[in-house]
């Protein structure tokens, strides 16, 4: 009984939507990135980084301009840089992009670290923007409609995905790299090339996300401030089975169980913390399992491609 | 080198459409073509014959632009060209229907034939084009089938038509029979003189089938060794010449008729079996390899074998074959009906729903690793590389793979042996390799499927199940390959051949049986062999 | 209903491309050695100059940088020894992980197998009675075991329904650091048991100091037994792999699972014993970090430190190759004890992360660059295609 007052409590305050949806939107951004690199054959492990560069790109950024779209686009680029590493190391180079990842991950933690106690960076934050008549909704309004500005284009970013790889030829050929380079490349499509430009857009998303858990949430940098979402991000993809919607399921459902995690320690009510850090991984781990023999992955995934080979 | 006479005109006068001059191109130290002249002309069908091998492979790879030639020169419509990659060639008007590597399953029929083209996606457009090509050729296809999901002759056709959609003015064919049914061939025959006659194409048929290129074929060129050997109208070439000049040497038509790719007339076989006892009783003797059981049971029989894929879709829908000691039975029929699943299960691969598997009489699990090697099947896979060998270990490593599970795991591998044993099956199979402990992969082809033939028959098997053994090989080695088979036969194994290869199943079955979508759809003798019911029962039709 | 065909390992990612291993190392021609040298050097050197950039540009020295770091990893008095021990722990975690490798598995949940093989061991190093050796030996045996139970849970999942073990693996490891912070609350689990010490909340307790992995005299120098005991564990794992009839079953389901599958090899077994054996090694690789006291020798948040992720990359960088491992892991080590002295230079500690990330980096280059020009070569100079 005490559970369900307690749940119900939960569930009726404003604030763990508000938190949950701000964390969507970071996995979202990771996922939605992730999932395009993981359709076009390459396993980028190195989301965290990207998103952590964001992170840091943005509060550097807005020091230099002290606008939020300065931070947005500090963000971006510093998650294009990541990926422009990434992608060559990768898929030009041919080294192991799984080392490449991890490596990019140590590197970004302890670069940025470094130079956050080196470099000065203010607070920057973006300013929240209401939409008149549904920020009123009770319960989910001021979620989903009374967020910092950058938080909007979640909505513009699922679809516009989805566009690209589905309805455009640069998203055939990148799913046709995933599946099966040897016929993209006799085809006509270069393999590699698809591959790097899909981490690269990976990147860009990637720093997008980072840029607004600073801009809209945290309002500065910490080195702690990402702490292994990335990684979240990733399972995402793999849960849902590469397909788009299971990755935005994902991403939803572990904003939510991630904002749940907060919220109750605020509610007052004192269910083990453990039992909340837990549940995220807890609940990927159920999900693949129960949809286990639906999921079927790129054919060609973490497979690097060099003609003449096989 | 003869030259070409009476040839059909071409509209654009006499200029070739492709004139190939002096091309080479080598790896290393071996030379895949050497000094390759040629001329494709439109209006007429070409037809490029050699074994596998002979180079044929490696100079259409330099037309479409894969590779690279190292010398002489390719001149398009009288220009000389340099093909870059599948694209330049697209460009230049040369379009190549591939045997593999060219289709993605995953997607559907018309994103795979706009695949590699450039500008906006349009689906409708897209789907409007491959009804288009289809009506024109005759070549009908759902657009928006899954790839995946069809047929290979099917496939075959989205393969067509991927290639017809730029129109190219020159289209090679690589091998296209070999996942065809006689009719189907006969279909496709009928597409390219189409081509060549109504739309006024230039096309090249390589094949290494005599029969195929005397049918369909206006001009002939004999590749051997990465020579041309010579070059006639078809109608001028006799059989035997071809071959000759295909082969290097005279040739009995007869006997190495298989692997000159000639479909037998009626009534030559192999001769009776050893034995021809009717189907019995199982009886549950005692050892597996004792003289009596192997007598008086059948090598194999497997009984309503049905496998289903996860979705519920079926793989085997019953299959039901008996092999006796002593008999080849061949499976024949197009590739992906079973046959590849049928392999799957004997090979410890694929475990089935329903059904029995019976060895010598003993009830054999399916899907357990080792199993069926430990009860006497011995398997020549389909695709070596898949599940017969470990392309990075050694050939000694190789030949020892079917002993490795056998023995405590942490006791030491007595190398010595190893390699005794191994050096010993170099000598007896005529393995061609510098030692026990070259790479797989540096050995040849031919090579490699005798290292895979060696180890299998030196476990002493009750049942050889032997999965398009000849595929990409060369005549001499086909031809060792087939007397293998017919010798072990011969030993008193059973023998279960499974190739989409008609005339080999015909030169080397005793008993045919014919296999379509996952069932046994009809038997034959050997020696009641008519080529045209099997060829309809390999369709599907039923008679 | 088990009835899908036993497909390949599902996320290929070690076993192609430069980490790819092959039986043969080709005897090179001389010009090639001087080459492969030679682009290490550069690389290396090009890791090292980017860092020194660095150091440079935010104020530091990056002479008293790299003096610092040689100071903490070998010259100070002392230092060789702290090295060596802390090198131990990550070469149990690589040997671990080369074997999982070289199996076709990719496991990536080291720090979560090492940090609960640390918390099985603590719990039985503060309550089992007896003479140290005993005592030691008991606890590297029950860490392993749970290093094993928490890989143990991929590899069910990977059996039973095909669940990738990247993803277990993973998220296994994010699992285990919440569950160490609850057992630090509980007496009854790992929680320390003398509750009037001031931080006792969020530490365990202190192992016995005769449960410390004592020092052995060899050739006159004072060498951890964690040491030893690490190396001959690579040593014995080496024999393993390349001489028994399992290291070459371990082989074959790498380089070709089907091919293992039809000669006897059962590929789900034997693959999840092998995920359990390398969670085994890096939970005992745990227990070695306790008892030689180069993260402390009492558990604390987050005591694994990184010690499971970096012999995860020790592993990879070593090509899979255990006797490579070796020296790497002795390069990591180094990194970790130096940065201990970086604070007297004004450098940020965190600069040895940078340092380590762009050695990584720079070790990436060689091995991809020589495999693009062999791969051109064999391509011309291989048997041509029919």
């Amino acid at each position: 009984m005490e559970l369900f007052n307690a749940l119900g409590d939960i569930f009726s305050s404003d604030a763990l939507y508000v938190s949950a949806f701000q964390l969507s939107v970071l996995f979202l951004f990771a996922g939605a990135g992730e999932w395009v690199a993981e359709r076009a054959g390459t396993l980028n492990i190195s989301v965290e980084a990207m998103l952590l560069a964001g992170a840091f790109g943005a509060a550097a950024g807005h020091e230099i301009v002290a606008w939020s779209i300065a931070g947005l686009v500090g963000g971006c680029i510093a998650g294009l840089l990541i990926a422009l590493i990434q992608a060559n190391l990768s898929h030009r180079l041919t080294a192991n992009q799984f080392v490449v990842g991890l490596a990019l991950n140590v590197l970004v933690l302890g670069l940025t670290a470094f130079l956050a106690t080196e470099i000065d960076l203010g607070p920057a934050r973006a300013e929240v923007v209401s939409v008149p008549a549904l920020s009123g909704i009770p319960l989910v309004g001021e979620a989903l409609f009374a967020r910092p500005w950058p938080a909007y284009f979640v909505y513009l970013l699922v679809p516009a995905v989805w566009w690209l790889v589905f309805r455009t030829r640069w998203g055939l050929e990148v799913r046709s790299v995933g599946e099966n380079p040897q016929s993209a490349d006799v085809s006509g499509i270069d393999v590699n090339a698809r591959r790097r430009q899909a981490i690269m857009l990976c990147g860009l998303t990637c720093g997008f996300g980072g840029a607004f858990i600073v801009l809209g949430q945290v309002g500065q940098f910490q080195s702690s401030i990402i702490n292994g979402r990335g990684f979240i991000a990733i399972a995402a993809v793999i849960f849902g089975g590469w397909t788009l919607r299971g990755t935005v399921i994902g991403c939803v459902l572990f904003g939510l169980v991630e904002a749940l995690t907060l919220a109750t320690p605020v509610q007052g009510y004192r269910i083990d913390p453990v039992i909340l850090d837990v549940a995220p991984y807890v609940v990927a781990i159920a999900v693949v399992l129960l949809f286990a023999t639906r999921v079927r992955q790129p054919r060609a995934l973490a497979q690097p491609f060099v003609r003449g080979l096989t | 080198m003869s030259q070409t006479a009476g040839v059909t005109s071409s509209p654009e006068g006499g200029t070739p459409a492709v004139r190939v001059h002096e091309l080479t191109k080598r790896y290393g130290d071996v030379i895949a073509c050497d000094g390759v002249s040629i001329e494709l002309r439109c209006g007429e069908i070409h037809g490029v014959l050699g074994e596998n091998g002979a180079g044929k492979s490696t100079l259409m790879k330099m037309l479409i632009g894969l590779v690279q030639p190292d010398q002489g020169t390719i001149a398009i419509r009288g220009r000389t060209v340099r093909i870059d990659d599948p694209r330049r060639a697209a460009e230049l008007g040369i379009g190549m229907v591939h045997q593999h590597f060219s289709l993605v399953d995953e997607l559907r029929v018309w994103e795979n034939v706009v695949l590699g083209e450039r500008g906006r996606l349009d689906p409708r457009a897209a789907r409007q084009l491959v009804a288009d090509i289809g009506e024109r050729y005759g070549l009908t296809v759902d657009p928006n089938a899954r790839v995946g999901d069809l047929s290979a002759g099917r496939r075959q056709r989205v393969e067509i038509v991927k290639c017809l959609r730029r129109d190219p003015s020159i289209v090679i064919f690589d091998e296209p029979t070999s996942v065809l049914t006689p009719g189907e061939s006969e279909q496709l025959f009928d597409v390219l003189r189409l081509a060549v006659e109504r739309e006024g194409k230039a096309v090249a048929l390589v094949s290494h089938k005599l029969d195929e290129i005397r049918r369909a074929t206006d001009v002939v060129t004999i590749l051997r060794r990465g020579r041309v050997v010579d070059s006639m109208p078809t109608a001028d070439a006799q059989a035997n010449s071809l071959a000759q000049a295909m082969v290097g040497r005279p040739v009995s038509l007869r006997s190495e008729a298989a692997a000159l790719g000639i479909a037998k007339a009626n009534g030559e076989g192999r001769p009776s079996p050893l034995r021809n006892p009717p189907p019995s009783e199982l009886r549950s003797t005692g050892s597996a390899g004792s003289a009596s059981a192997r007598k008086t049971s059948p090598a194999l029989e497997i009984r309503g074998a049905v496998a289903l894929r996860s979705d519920g879709s079926t793989m085997l829908d019953g299959v039901d074959i008996v092999v006796w000691p002593g008999e080849i039975v061949g499976v024949a029929g197009v590739e992906g009906n079973g046959q590849a699943e049928l392999a799957d299960v004997l090979a410890n691969l694929l475990p089935l729903d329903r059904g029995t598997v019976v060895v010598s009489g003993h009830l054999v699990e399916t899907g357990h690793a080792g199993v069926m090697g430990a009860s006497g099947v011995a398997l020549i896979p389909e695709d070596r590389h898949d599940a017969g060998c470990v392309l990075d270990l050694s050939v000694a490593d190789n030949l020892h793979l079917s002993k490795l599970a056998s023995g405590a795991g942490l006791g030491r591998i007595d190398r010595a042996q190893m390699r005794a044993d191994a050096v010993r099956l170099i000598e007896e199979y005529g393995i061609s390799c510098i030692g026990p402990d070259a790479p797989f992969r540096s050995l040849s082809g031919g090579n490699q499927q005798r290292v895979v033939l060696a180890r299998e028959l030196s476990s002493d098997p009750v049942v050889l199940v032997a999965a398009q053994p000849t595929r990409g090989l060369d005549v001499g080695a086909i031809e060792f390959m087939s007397d293998r088979l017919r010798a072990t036969a011969d030993a008193g194994v059973g023998v279960l051949l499974i190739s989409s290869e008609l005339e080999e199943i015909l030169h080397l079955s005793d008993r045919i049986v014919v296999m379509h979508r996952g069932r046994i759809v009809g038997e034959v003798r050997s020696g009641e062999a008519d080529i045209e019911r099997i060829g309809l029962l390999m369709g599907g039709a039923v008679v | 209903m088990a009835n899908e065909l036993v497909n390949a390992s599902a996320l290929d990612v070690v076993t192609s491309g430069p980490g790819a291993r092959t039986r043969f190392g080709r005897t090179a021609p001389l010009s090639d050695r001087a080459l492969t040298v030679a682009l290490y050097l550069v690389s290396i050197g090009l890791a090292l100059l980017i860092s020194g950039i660095l150091v440079s540009a935010t104020g530091g020295s990056a002479t008293a940088v790299g003096g610092a770091l040689l100071d903490g990893s070998v010259r100070s008095p002392g230092a060789w020894g702290l090295t060596l021990t802390t090198m131990a722990p990550l070469l149990l975690v690589a040997v671990g992980t080369i074997v999982a490798t070289r199996a076709g598995l990719v496991n990536i949940g080291q720090e979560g197998q090492l940090l609960i093989g640390a918390c099985f061991g603590a719990y039985l190093a503060v309550r089992l009675q007896g003479p140290g050796w005993l005592v030691i030996v008991a606890s590297l045996v029950f860490a392993g075991v749970g290093g094993a139970m928490w890989a143990g849970i991929a590899a069910a999942l990977r059996a039973w329904r095909n669940v990738p073990e990247v993803l277990t693996t993973l998220l296994l490891t994010f699992t285990a650091f919440p569950l160490m912070t609850y057992g630090l609350r509980q007496n009854w689990l790992i929680g320390d048991r003398d509750t009037s010490r001031v931080n006792h909340i969020n530490s365990g307790e202190q192992i016995p100091f005769d449960a410390r992995l004592p020092n052995v005299e060899l050739f006159g120098n004072s060498i951890d037994s964690g040491v030893i005991i690490a190396l001959a564990v690579a040593v014995a794992v080496t024999w393993m792999v390349t001489r028994s009839r399992l290291g070459a079953r371990i082989d074959v389901l790498g380089l070709n699972p089907r091919a293992a599958q039809r000669f006897g090899i059962a590929r789900r077994p034997v693959a999840a014993a092998v995920l359990v054996g390398s969670g085994f090694l890096a939970g005992a690789g745990g227990a070695l970090l306790l008892h030689g006291g180069a993260a402390g020798d009492r558990l604390a948040f987050g005591y694994s430190g990184n010690f499971g992720w970096d012999g995860l990359l020790v592993a990879l960088l070593a090509r899979n190759r255990v006797l490579l491992a070796i020296p790497m892991a002795v390069v990591f080590a180094m990194l970790r004890t130096g940065s201990s002295f970086l604070a007297s230079t004004g450098v940020d500690r965190k600069m040895t992360d940078v340092v380590q990330a762009l050695l990584v980096l720079a070790l990436l280059l060689p091995p991809a660059i020589i495999f693009l020009r062999d791969r051109r070569r064999e391509l011309a100079g291989a048997k041509a295609a029919a």
